[in-house]
């Protein structure tokens, strides 16, 4: 068999063809989380997940993944078993009404980051940071500065030092990002075209 | 200034742009991971942007508009270093050219963002940002195999070694390098070729992996003059298969 791409039949990709064998459970990379700033006055939110061997890997994958289109000024990941995650709430409940937390043992403090989701099927929102002794601290401490009048739903809770954030050097890799229209559909007015050639159609009928 | 000079550094950095970015587009679909597919496929559409920036100024100079110059010449007016015109091999040897060839296009363009020749200078500076992405995407590979297992350091060795002659071919002299070093245009091959090897070193010293004996490789020279492998004219005509079956095809 051949393909109408020069390239597969190059790569002679059937001679690589097997029966595809069910891997070992856990035989994949581990997730990262990725948050995105798509403007400096906007606060990080969360985008999705990469899947990769480690979080320098995740940052080059999540970078082309979230952050070919539109805008960026940064860009942020984190291992998923990183996160300290709320239960979700209906709609209507907030979620710092439900949860209490045992105060913590520790007594050294450090930043955490602090996301929260006002409405099902948004993003996750940076709210802030603050300085506590451990996940649960930080989630009390949010919820004091936080936690101010609209429902919260879900918070999400990282330890600053686990988020690998773009330095400021590095804002240049995105300088050229909003000229890059070609990677968005509208700038090949495929629908104009489609309907062009109907109507050309029609007439010669 | 002498624009016959400016003319030559500008085909030999656009070709080099455009055969770079059409090679490494071949991934597209066949990556080793989705993400990463998708990055190095983005990258490549990176790079034919920046060859169409500088057929853009070429064009201002007098020359043919930016498809003709791209899609109607034969592989020996091509101006671009062999190195970036091989064939994709598997991804060690992708990823070692990539890690070559784009830690030299950075330290060019950072050069060049000083030019004296305002427009190079303008677009240079421009399109330094999308090659430090690069540039990070490819020492963080070469970190991540250069320290893993046995087959991984062996592999990307092996690549080095078939890459490096021609990497070295990425510093062939213009004919016109006084003039372009001495109105300021451009720091010439020689300089960049010193902050190149300074900078992989960098990089490979992190890793299991070694540098071939500079003494010991000869470079593949000729490319930014016409003088190809065999590799370059097959790519041509397939870049060039819609163009020529219906020339007034439009996407």
């Amino acid at each position: 068999m051949t393909s109408l791409d020069p390239r597969l039949n190059r790569v002679d990709i059937y001679k690589y063809q097997q029966e595809l064998q069910p891997k070992d459970s856990m035989d994949q990379f581990e997730t990262y989380e990725v948050f995105l700033q798509t403007k400096e006055s906007k606060p990080y939110q969360h985008e999705g997940i990469v899947h990769a061997p480690n979080r320098d890997m995740a940052f080059l994958f999540a970078k082309e993944q979230f952050s070919r289109r539109g805008t960026c000024t940064g860009l942020s990941v984190v291992r998923t078993e990183h996160i300290m995650v709320s239960p979700m709430t209906d709609n209507d409940e907030n979620v710092y009404d439900l949860v209490s937390v045992e105060p913590e043992k520790n007594t050294k403090k450090e930043t955490y980051e602090v996301f929260y989701l006002f409405k099902r099927g948004k993003h996750m929102q940076h709210q802030g940071s603050v300085s506590a002794v451990g996940f649960h601290d930080a989630y009390i401490q949010a919820g004091a500065t936080y936690n101010t009048g609209k429902t919260v739903l879900n918070v999400w809770v990282i330890r600053h030092d686990d988020m690998l954030f773009n330095t400021e050097d590095e804002r240049v890799i995105w300088s050229t990002l909003s000229e890059k229209k070609f990677r968005d559909a509208i700038a090949y007015k495929a629908l104009d075209k489609i309907k062009k050639f109907k109507e050309e159609q029609l007439a010669s009928k | 200034m002498n624009e016959v000079a400016i003319k030559d550094l500008l085909y030999k950095m656009a070709d080099d742009q455009l055969i770079i970015g059409h090679r490494n587009s071949e991934w597209n679909g066949l990556g080793p991971l989705l993400e990463e597919d998708i990055a190095f496929c983005s990258m490549a559409q990176d790079k034919i942007g920046q060859s169409l920036a500088f057929y853009t100024i070429l064009n201002d100079m007098g020359e043919s508009d930016p498809d003709t110059i791209a899609f109607t010449r034969n592989a020996n007016q091509f101006h671009n270093c062999q190195l970036v015109e091989l064939p994709i091999g598997e991804y060690d040897f992708s990823l070692v050219r990539h890690f070559l060839f784009d830690t030299s296009e950075y330290l060019r363009f950072d050069a060049l963002a000083q030019s004296t020749h305002t427009p190079i200078a303008e677009v240079s500076a421009k399109i330094k940002g999308e090659i430090q992405y690069h540039v990070m995407h490819a020492n963080t590979w070469i970190k991540q195999l250069g320290t893993a297992t046995d087959e991984a350091i062996e592999r990307m060795q092996k690549a080095i070694n078939v890459a490096f002659p021609y990497a070295l071919g990425i510093f062939e002299e213009s004919k016109y390098e006084g003039d372009l070093i001495t109105d300021k245009v451009f720091i010439g091959e020689h300089i960049l070729r010193e902050r190149w090897i300074e900078a992989i070193d960098k990089v490979i010293a992190t890793t299991e992996l070694v540098i071939p004996d500079l003494a010991a490789e000869e470079a593949h020279l000729g490319g930014r003059y016409g003088e190809h492998t065999e590799h370059l004219q097959p790519l041509l005509t397939e870049m060039t298969e819609v163009l020529s079956i219906d020339p007034r095809a439009e996407w």
